[in-house]
């Protein structure tokens, strides 16, 4: 038998075990198995946290791609925060964290990426927060667009929604080759007179595909379509698996109705089929 | 240092049918620490008697529940139905040395008509589901387990209902609860736990009174779940991300970047 990667073995646990606790979970294999510690924070979607822009006032939404070590990068001032050491990293690398700011180009698109997404955030979360973060490729270049909803406190139920689109576009003359992962992070809680129940998880989809391009700005717009469609996608997706496969799940476990009676209303169904056919 | 307690987490937190799954995942990350494997007894224990595992007797076609209420101590378990006792490894969830259980004692005949009327219940409303009666407390008390599951690995879902419920016959009290526990895994991880508390009380004081009694409170917990189910959907979930925009229409992402909030910025706005 071919050995299998720990790695591999440790995705499919955090794929079984509940979703909801999700960092308690990383934490424990990581106690186990230190020597994976930065392969499953790197590719592990958790819920993301908010910070204040120091500059602007802002908030923005923490993830790997913005971070170098402590600090986090916001959207909106470009600045570090808490500052990097004078003579670190900062500035010079190109690429996600370690210190990355993207390249003048890049940085340009990622403004005017984070002022569209603000514009989606208002149309389809009506609040929330939204960040956009860019990064240079040796062909092209990257982002994640990173959204996050948390309904009003107080009533019967509530819930979170958290978006993370991890995209590159690759860029071939007119036309870019874009590569999408979309992750969903749900969490709904609701009690009252129904005793506790909790419906959390996670759903993640892919997509490539090419895409013509004319200036910087269609990127944004490419990207912003890109987006757009998976979220439609994702919603429709959630909506099924968590109000009507967890329903269904449930009717399988236990008929509401007879089945005895069931079984009889069906005999007799086929009987008049039958009786027709005749 | 021994990750014993994490590992022992990690199988109580299996969704119902991936328990070997689980253990297959450890087995791996801890391959380093290959005697913890052989420590995780307790931790199986636990979980088998927490999410009422059934075997089959050998012989025998009908699955009997494991849990505290009908163990006897030392990995054996009774099963009133079968008028029998047997070892159960908790590791390898297999039933040997059956023997004869004769119920005897002030309950004997309460947990008899139980078990008659609760298997009536379940037989009209569990596709696939295994049930026990026990006398519990120094024989003071009636504990009703049902436990049912559906597995669809193939399909990436698995389910699993339990209810427990404890009759006090010198208070007419019957207090339990029903948990539901639904995991759905293709391209992700959701997950569906729920516990709902249940308080009645039983003037008739029989069996068919306490089925009666469990009946009626698991119907209406499943009608309210579906109800539960529906306002979720039209509460929480639609208050975090819309469908559509308010003008039921994408964006015009060619305008986006040329505009600002409060300007004209859902297509078709112009329309209306």
């Amino acid at each position: 038998m071919a050995a299998v990667d720990p790695f591999d073995s440790a995705l499919d646990l955090l794929r079984r075990l509940t979703p909801k606790h999700v960092a308690t979970h990383i934490n424990s294999i990581i106690s186990i198995a230190p020597d994976l510690t930065e392969d499953l924070l790197a590719s592990v979607d958790q819920p993301l946290t908010i910070k204040r822009c120091r500059d602007s006032g802002r908030e923005y939404l923490l993830c790997d791609y913005n971070r170098d070590g402590d600090s986090y990068r916001s959207p909106w001032s470009n600045k570090f925060d808490p500052p990097l050491d004078v003579g670190g990293l900062g500035g010079v690398n190109e690429g996600a964290g370690e210190g990355a700011v993207p390249s003048e180009r890049v940085r340009k698109m990622e403004i005017k990426a984070n002022e569209a997404f603000d514009i989606y955030r208002e149309l389809y979360y009506e609040g929330g927060v939204s960040s956009v973060y860019f990064w240079n490729l040796d062909d092209g270049f990257a982002g994640v667009v990173l959204l996050k909803k948390s309904s009003t406190p107080g009533g019967n139920s509530e819930g979170v929604w958290d978006s993370i689109h991890v995209f590159e576009a690759i860029e071939r003359g007119r036309t870019t080759h874009y590569k999408l992962t979309s992750t969903v992070i749900l969490n709904l809680s609701s009690s009252a007179d129904l005793g506790e129940l909790d419906l959390s998880g996670n759903m993640t989809r892919q997509l490539e595909q090419d895409l013509p391009v004319d200036n910087d700005d269609s990127h944004i717009a490419n990207v912003g379509r890109l987006v757009e469609d998976m979220e439609l996608k994702m919603r429709n997706l959630l909506q099924e698996v968590y109000f009507g496969k967890a329903r269904d799940v449930v009717g399988d476990l236990r008929s509401i109705g007879s089945l005895s009676e069931g079984a009889r209303a069906r005999d007799q169904q086929r009987e008049v089929i039958g009786g027709l056919g005749r | 240092m021994s990750h014993l307690e994490e590992v022992s987490a990690f199988i109580e937190g299996a969704p119902p049918g991936e328990l070997n799954d689980v253990v297959t995942d450890i087995k791996i990350l801890t391959q380093n620490e290959p005697e913890i494997v052989d420590q995780l007894a307790p931790a199986f224990e636990k979980y088998n008697e927490e999410q009422f595992a059934t075997v089959k007797l050998p012989g025998s076609s009908q699955p009997v529940v494991i849990s505290s209420h009908n163990s006897l101590g030392g990995g054996r378990y009774f099963d009133v139905e079968s008028s029998s006792s047997f070892d159960f490894d908790h590791t390898t969830q297999a039933a040997s040395n059956v023997q004869s259980h004769v119920l005897e004692g002030a309950q004997a005949d309460l947990v008899k008509s139980t078990l008659k009327s609760v298997g009536t219940y379940v037989n009209e409303h569990y596709p696939n589901a295994a049930f026990g009666v026990y006398p519990i407390e120094s024989d003071s008390k009636v504990a009703v387990v049902i436990v049912a599951n559906k597995y669809s690995p193939n399909n990436f879902w698995n389910g699993r209902w339990r209810s427990l419920y404890i009759y006090d016959p010198s208070s007419g009290s019957l207090e339990g609860s029903v948990k539901v526990d639904v995991h759905y895994y293709e391209d992700g991880n959701v997950r569906l736990i729920t516990n709902k508390p249940v308080h009645a009380s039983i003037s008739s004081g029989t069996g068919a009174g306490i089925a009666k009694e469990i009946s009626s409170a698991e119907r209406k917990y499943q009608e309210e779940l579906n109800k539960g189910f529906v306002s979720l959907s039209e509460g929480a979930f639609k208050g975090l991300r819309r469908q559509l925009p308010v003008t039921r229409q994408k964006i015009e992402w060619d305008k986006v970047t040329g505009y600002r909030l409060g300007q004209d910025l859902g297509g078709g706005s112009s329309k209306r």
